[in-house]
């Protein structure tokens, strides 16, 4: 019983570190750094666009 | 030292192929690429030998010191703006500014040192402007002080800006990131140990849990929370208490309560410190992202000149950063390409579109010696520019700072929360410690009367009241922004609020400021081309709207204009030259009539008249006609339906004027005021109790617009603009007026629900908290929910404000 239990606690643990170093990454790549704006660029004027792109390039 | 595959620089692996091998006091050495063999070169040529002895490669990021060395008296001066032999200034981003005692503290401390005239902290960008006496103080002393007191400065730029924007958003997400995920764990621990309270549970099972419970928590505590700490720190050090204080107490009582617990038997209570600190970063968090929002306004307009700029040095193209371009630099801008720094056009003409400055929709010509404004758009053909100012000083980057000083200008509502803020903290911490002594001599268990005195602490945290004010004032600003419509400070903002009559100027405000020729009347023996070009001669150094009109004209009449002569202003009355064939004057009849010069009756109906005078001899006169603003009328209707009186101020005759005032219905018109008459006119209206707005052009209209409660110039792309008023309309449209009166009473409006919000719900749940009705977690709920509720109903007012006044994309004109 007390095993199982400590095997599931340390799984548990286990995914959840997994979940949080992907997060790690995903924040440290800059993903949540403009939340605000990819819900708007597929609104942007297309020459708008395009200069954020060539922004991105440069 | 050196092996042979390692580089001796950077102690990469050298890839045979790239092997640079380099002689150097007569050891052989080996480097992986050139560069590294410069670096290695030049560290050797400084001196700095040891510092390959002394490095350290285990060592993360920039090394301690690092700062000292690089903000040394030279790099910073460069960042002082001198304003007088007495007066200079500096901005500074700094780092580690967690809430608003902190800049209360910065202010206060900074503002003790010997040589510091003035110190603003914007909360909202982290950005301080410190005005300094450079004889006192220099600005390194300045630097060690913001770091003796434990936060990090750097001169400003807007780069160093948006990298520490991002790195702390980052930071702060990982940290609540980390404490979300532990404090998930812990749940179904403490779910599992609630379950057990309740049924029973095997003692060892308990223990185990308990040892996970806190082994979950500890990083949550030391490494989330730790912001906490170090702000607690700062404030013990700093002997302000803030609120970090206060959770920290709350933290620690919690946490080392339940460490006790674990070891000597007892409950545990690891879950309410790790909430505390997770639903607190959770808060923390919003508050940053409306900060970002709000700033990102300011960015747009930044974003629009080009980083880089095509430098023309002895007939080769450079390309250079703006940043690097001096006056006088000659650059080249091609069609297609945006100006990068305000420059005068050297050769060339072309189409540019202004709009993002002006609002004007449609290009305008530009040709040799016209100035440009950087931001705007190149259209048509190539241009070669000589450069008149600096990257930071051009005209959008002085704008944007004039937003960011905005935001530093505290509206007067808003130090009433600081004030509590600094008071509060102490009071807490005594009733805090009385509700531990009275449960405690109560004989409840003794860890209720801990538990009570910690949910004390917690939920009497006074971040809703310190968010109350800030978060709306930047909200309703950065909305305002986007209008077009930027109040110079959170103080007009409430003063724009309070405001019961407008007084409008007429030419340039109501009417469209660009007016045309009907009419060249010259006097008897003259002709109409004579007229015109000493007409254009005199009004050749003027940006008045009416001397553009006359430059326009000669042009088209191919005139070739140009001074021919010393031009003095008489500021709203006309100019005064002094040619080769004696005295010329221009401007209106009483002018010229003043002026010792006979003129005689011209008919002229509602048209503008302009009279020019040649040696005291009357030589002509010009019939101006300008348009009204097709949307004046629906304007000033809609701000007498907001309850706002409306008064026409000009000094054209009384024909004039009545006819625009009773085309618009306006209520009153003063004719023939000079721009004192103007400002005593205001003057003795604001003594009358009323709170008077002042729209003018900026031009000949300063001193009403200074001597009004608020001064609005419509001129939005001109410099005088920006530094005569308090509100700026970047676009020249009259329905912005009731926008940003519309915005200033909602915002108000705003800021005082939140500060009831958060006063009411302080003095509720303190009370409910010190009688033992409100465990800790609770407690952390709780204050986590008045800020967020704080911090929503200010986002709602940014709602509120779109829905009333959508700004369509792209919008230029309505």
């Amino acid at each position: 019983m007390i095993q199982s239990i400590i095997i599931l606690i340390v799984l548990s643990l286990c995914i959840g570190t997994g979940a949080w170093l992907f997060f790690i990454w995903a924040v440290k790549r800059g993903d949540f750094d403009d939340v605000e704006g990819p819900k708007y660029r597929m609104l942007d004027d297309s020459d708008d666009g395009e200069q954020e792109d060539q922004r991105r390039e440069q | 030292m050196a092996s042979v595959d390692l580089c001796i620089h950077c102690n990469l692996p050298i890839p045979p192929s790239d092997l640079v091998v380099d002689e150097i006091d007569g050891r052989e050495l080996h480097f992986c690429c050139h560069g590294c063999q410069g670096v290695y070169r030049i560290i050797r040529s400084a001196g700095l030998n040891s510092f390959y002895q002394r490095r350290d490669w285990s060592e993360q990021g920039v090394p301690a010191g690092v700062y000292d060395a690089t903000f040394n008296e030279t790099v910073l001066e460069g960042h002082v703006t001198k304003r007088s032999e007495i007066l200079a200034e500096i901005s500074l981003v700094i780092e580690g500014i967690r809430c608003s005692s902190c800049v209360w503290l910065l202010e206060k401390l900074l503002g003790r040192h010997a040589g510091v005239i003035d110190v603003r902290i914007n909360y909202g960008t982290h950005r301080a402007l410190i005005r300094f006496n450079p004889q006192e103080i220099s600005p390194i002393q300045i630097f060690s002080a913001v770091r003796r007191l434990g936060y990090l400065p750097h001169p400003f730029t807007f780069g160093a800006v948006q990298d520490a924007a991002v790195r702390e958003q980052r930071s702060l997400l990982i940290r609540f990131g980390t404490a979300a995920f532990l404090s998930m764990q812990l749940m179904g621990f403490s779910f599992a140990l609630y379950g057990g309270y309740f049924h029973g549970i095997d003692p060892g099972i308990r223990q185990t849990i308990q040892y996970l419970a806190a082994a979950v928590t500890t990083p949550v505590v030391f490494y989330s929370g730790w912001i906490f700490f170090t702000g607690a720190w700062r404030s013990l050090k700093n002997r302000t208490p803030s609120m970090d204080l206060l959770i920290s107490l709350g933290v620690i009582t919690a946490y080392g309560y339940s460490l006790y617990a674990l070891f000597f038997g007892g409950e545990v209570y690891f879950e309410t410190a790790a909430m505390i600190i997770t639903l607190i970063l959770l808060g923390r968090l919003f508050e940053n992202s409306a900060r970002n929002r709000a700033l990102s306004s300011i960015d747009k307009l930044l974003r629009l000149a080009p980083d880089s700029a095509n430098r023309i040095v002895d007939e080769e193209i450079l390309v250079v950063a703006s940043s690097s371009l001096t006056p006088g630099d000659v650059i080249l801008v091609r069609p297609g390409e945006r100006i990068p720094v305000d420059c005068r056009i050297l050769d060339g003409e072309t189409e540019l579109d202004e709009s993002t400055i002006t609002g004007e929709p449609l290009p305008v010509l530009r040709r040799p010696g016209d100035g440009l404004a950087a931001g705007t758009l190149n259209l048509t053909a190539s241009l070669k520019l000589t450069v008149e100012r600096v990257a930071a000083e051009s005209f959008i980057a002085r704008m944007a700072r004039m937003v960011e000083e905005a935001q530093n200008n505290k509206a007067p509502i808003q130090f009433l929360a600081d004030r509590v803020a600094t008071f509060f903290v102490p009071c807490v911490a005594l009733i805090a410690a009385g509700t531990w002594l009275f449960w405690f001599f109560r004989a409840v268990p003794h860890t209720d009367a801990l538990l009570n005195a910690v949910s004390v602490l917690i939920v009497a945290c006074p971040c809703a009241l310190g968010l109350a004010t800030p978060t709306a004032v930047l909200v309703a600003t950065g909305n305002a922004a986007a209008r077009g419509i930027l109040f110079r400070g959170g103080d007009v903002l409430e003063r724009t609020a309070h405001i019961d009559l407008i007084a409008f100027d007429k030419t340039g405000t109501l009417t469209l400021g660009k007016p045309s020729i009907e009419q060249i009347i010259p006097a008897p023996g003259r002709s109409a081309k004579d007229l015109l070009l000493l007409a254009s001669q005199i009004e050749s150094g003027s940006n008045h709207p009416i001397a553009l009109s006359i430059l326009a004209r000669a042009r088209a009449e191919g005139i070739k204009t140009g001074a021919a002569g010393a031009v003095e202003a008489v500021p709203g009355r006309g100019l005064r030259m002094t040619g080769i064939s004696g005295e010329v004057l221009i401007g209106s009849r009483a002018f010229l009539t003043n002026n010792g010069v006979t003129v005689p009756p011209v008919a002229s109906g509602s048209l503008t008249e302009v009279y020019l005078s040649l040696a005291g001899d009357w030589y002509g006169a010009l019939l101006i006609h300008d348009p009204l603003r097709e949307e004046a009328r629906q304007a000033v209707t809609r701000l007498q339906q907001a309850g706002l009186t409306t008064v026409l101020l000009t000094g054209d005759r009384a024909e004039a004027a009545q006819q625009i005032s009773d085309k618009l219905a306006i209520a009153e018109t003063r004719s023939n005021q000079s721009p004192a008459d103007k400002a005593a006119w205001i003057d003795r209206q604001r003594q009358a109790g009323h709170k008077v707005l002042m729209v003018g052009d900026g031009i000949n209209d300063a001193p009403a617009l200074s001597s009004a409660d608020v001064g609005c110039a419509m001129a939005g792309g001109t410099d005088i603009a920006l530094e005569t008023s308090d509100l700026v309309l970047t676009r020249p449209n009259l329905e912005r007026l009731h926008e940003a009166i519309y915005i200033a009473r909602k915002a108000l409006q705003f800021i005082k629900q939140n500060l009831f919000w958060a006063f009411t719900y302080n003095l509720i749940t303190i009370p409910l908290a010190a009688s033992g009705k409100l465990a800790p977690v609770w407690a952390a709920v709780a204050m986590a929910t008045s800020s967020v509720l704080v911090v929503g109903n200010s986002l709602r007012l940014g709602r509120q404000i779109r829905r009333t006044f959508p700004v369509a994309k792209g919008q230029t004109t309505d």
